[in-house]
């Protein structure tokens, strides 16, 4: 097994991890390159995220990017399933696990893509405001000289 | 910020979602919480994807808690990927203040499609 290619898909797969986008979402497919089996993968995935997940969070503090407010609410129904879901993973094939990671993928990457789409537009529309707002006033500028 | 009981009990069944994938998947939970950041805590992009890392950090330890006494951990390559993650991670969170979420989330979402098409063969 190449340790290179272990830490250049570590590597890639922090970048987006780091950002908050998901970097484990992209580690398990770089993985699957190499042959091990999917609950290796998916180990492999949850561990390396720790130090990664420390070390963000101290960037993050320092630009006073997280916000504690309220947070219960998300972490302690998230652990308890956490759990159920990985004792789940332990009695599944790994095949199963595989297909169905592959269609989170899917699933995920076509509403992120149409979410993305959206803000490309919004933001190219509100950037074209301005100038449009312009155009109406040279309009009424040239109504009046008349 | 005010929550509704409406609001918190959305937040209560979507962050058990996002639970149950990262523990199931072992991974995919942050993108679920990233969006109830933003749709039900009406967090900014950048507070939310900073701030679903504090939430998934300790299901994460769990459900690796988990796969490591079921004993489906070697050791090896994770050691490698962490080395690689970790150096990663530390880009990525320097990175986030500085890059423009609309194109990364367009490259985000393409290299998703093709990873799960991918995973299939």
């Amino acid at each position: 097994m190449s340790v290179f290619l272990l830490i250049l898909f570590g590597f890639l797969a922090g970048i987006l991890g780091g950002m908050g986008m998901g970097g484990g979402t992209l580690l398990v497919p770089l993985l699957s390159f190499l042959d091990l089996p999917q609950k290796t993968i998916q180990a492999i995935n949850l561990i390396s995220f720790l130090p990664m997940c420390a070390v963000a969070l101290i960037f993050h503090a320092k630009n006073k990017l997280i916000c504690t407010r309220h947070i219960g609410w998300l972490v302690v129904p998230a652990i308890v399933m956490a759990v159920t879901g990985a004792l789940c993973a332990d009695g599944a094939d790994n095949k199963i696990l595989r297909v169905c990671f592959a269609l989170f993928l899917i699933g995920v990457g076509v509403w992120q893509l149409a979410v993305a789409v959206k803000a490309c537009v919004a933001s190219r529309r509100n950037k074209r405001l301005p100038v449009l707002a312009d155009e109406q006033s040279d309009a009424r500028d040239i109504t009046r000289t008349k | 910020m005010y929550l509704s009981a409406k609001n918190k009990w959305l937040i209560v069944i979507l962050s058990a979602a996002a639970g149950f994938v990262n523990g199931f998947l072992g991974g995919g939970g942050g993108i679920v919480i990233v969006s109830v950041l933003l749709a039900v805590m009406r967090l900014d992009q950048k507070k939310a994807q900073a701030t679903a890392l504090l939430v998934i950090l300790p299901l994460t330890a769990v459900s690796a808690a988990v796969y490591l006494i079921n004993g489906n951990v070697d050791w090896v390559p994770t050691l490698w990927a962490s080395l690689g993650v970790t150096a990663g991670g530390a880009l990525g969170a320097l990175l986030l203040s500085k890059l423009k979420s609309n194109v990364a989330k367009l490259i985000f979402a393409v290299v998703l499609i093709a990873g799960g098409i991918k995973m299939f063969f």
